[in-house]
């Protein structure tokens, strides 16, 4: 499900309309909580984000290993320019070193929009996603 | 005409604005980027009054910029044909006159200028009734009547004419 999102990745490009082509809406949490509280739905998009509303939501509640790569390199990448860090640092300076952290800490403030094959998505936040490395060894809390 | 209308944009932001000042940060790169700019279809952007809206944003891939849908209320400025502005000379030659409506540039043929009043070239040139009366020279203020627009994509020009009742010089700096 995680390879739906990657089909994406190289229509990245600046003005465009916000279509459901977009794989993670990204945002600062207080960014997020303000948007719930003043959504109208207006635009096509806030239509469309009644629709996970209705929940259940039925993908794993694992992060896979794709999602798992490219949050972590987005959000290194973002590091890297400077974007605020959600951590504490304790001497670490590699990028995707703070990214990993933040990550165990779960303090990444993206959400993952997965797209099903019908063309509906869900919305999982970062921090509700259940992490294992490639090891399996597990990071994240349950 | 002045319209107090929403908009729509969608902007860019770079990763180093993130963190608690993200909606400022957004809202002043927002008034930077819009304000002043002309589109053919709504006119000048004066001012950003007021945001209505700022969407969920959404991650970039390859650059990590997020991109936000914002909506905006702004003061624009569209002259329309038919409609009286007020404006001030720019410059003047033997083809007309050049006149600025804040951001808006209009020409004043001189088929569009009262036929007793004369072009005098020189030092100043200017536009002078045969008794003297009257001076249209640079930085003179005149009232004038668009008589048709050229819309472009980012710019809008406009024909003006002063040949009708009540229209012409209201304040020269030169008398006073």
């Amino acid at each position: 499900m995680a390879d739906d999102d990657y089909e994406d990745i190289d229509m990245g490009y600046e003005d465009e309309p916000p279509e459901p082509e977009i794989e993670e809406g990204a945002e600062e949490d207080l960014e997020n909580k303000n948007d719930e509280l003043t959504g109208e739905p207006i635009d096509t998009e806030d239509k469309e984000e009644e629709q996970p509303v209705e929940r259940p939501r039925k993908t794993s509640k694992y992060m896979t290993k794709y999602e798992r790569a490219r949050i972590l390199g987005t959000r290194a990448l973002q590091i890297s320019m400077n974007a605020p860090v959600m951590v504490e640092l304790e001497g670490e300076t590699d990028p995707l070193e703070i990214a990993m952290k933040e990550l165990r800490e779960r303090k990444i403030p993206f959400t993952i929009r997965r797209y099903l094959p019908d063309g509906s998505y869900e919305d999982w936040g970062v921090d509700e996603l259940i992490v294992e490395d490639s090891w399996k060894r597990q990071v994240g809390g349950d | 005409m002045f319209f107090h209308i929403v908009l729509e944009r969608n902007m860019q932001l770079h990763p180093r604005y993130f963190g608690r000042n993200l909606r400022d940060n957004l809202v002043s790169k927002l008034m930077k980027d819009v304000e002043g700019t002309c589109s053919g279809r709504h006119g000048f952007v004066v001012a950003v009054t007021g945001i209505e809206n700022i969407g969920k944003g959404l991650i970039r891939d390859g650059t990590g910029f997020v991109t936000f849908p914002v909506k905006y209320q702004c003061v624009v400025f569209r002259p329309f044909k038919g409609e009286i502005l007020e404006a001030v000379v720019t410059m003047v030659n033997k083809m007309g006159f050049f006149a600025e409506a804040g951001p808006v540039q209009i020409f004043v043929s001189n088929h569009l200028i009262p036929d007793d009043m004369e072009f005098q070239s020189g030092d100043m040139p200017n536009y002078t009734t045969s008794d003297g009366s009257v001076k249209i020279q640079k930085d003179s203020e005149v009232r004038l009547k668009i008589i048709g627009t050229r819309v472009d994509a980012t710019e809008i020009f406009c024909i003006g004419t002063i040949k009708d009742d009540f229209l012409g010089v209201i304040n020269d700096p030169a008398t006073v």
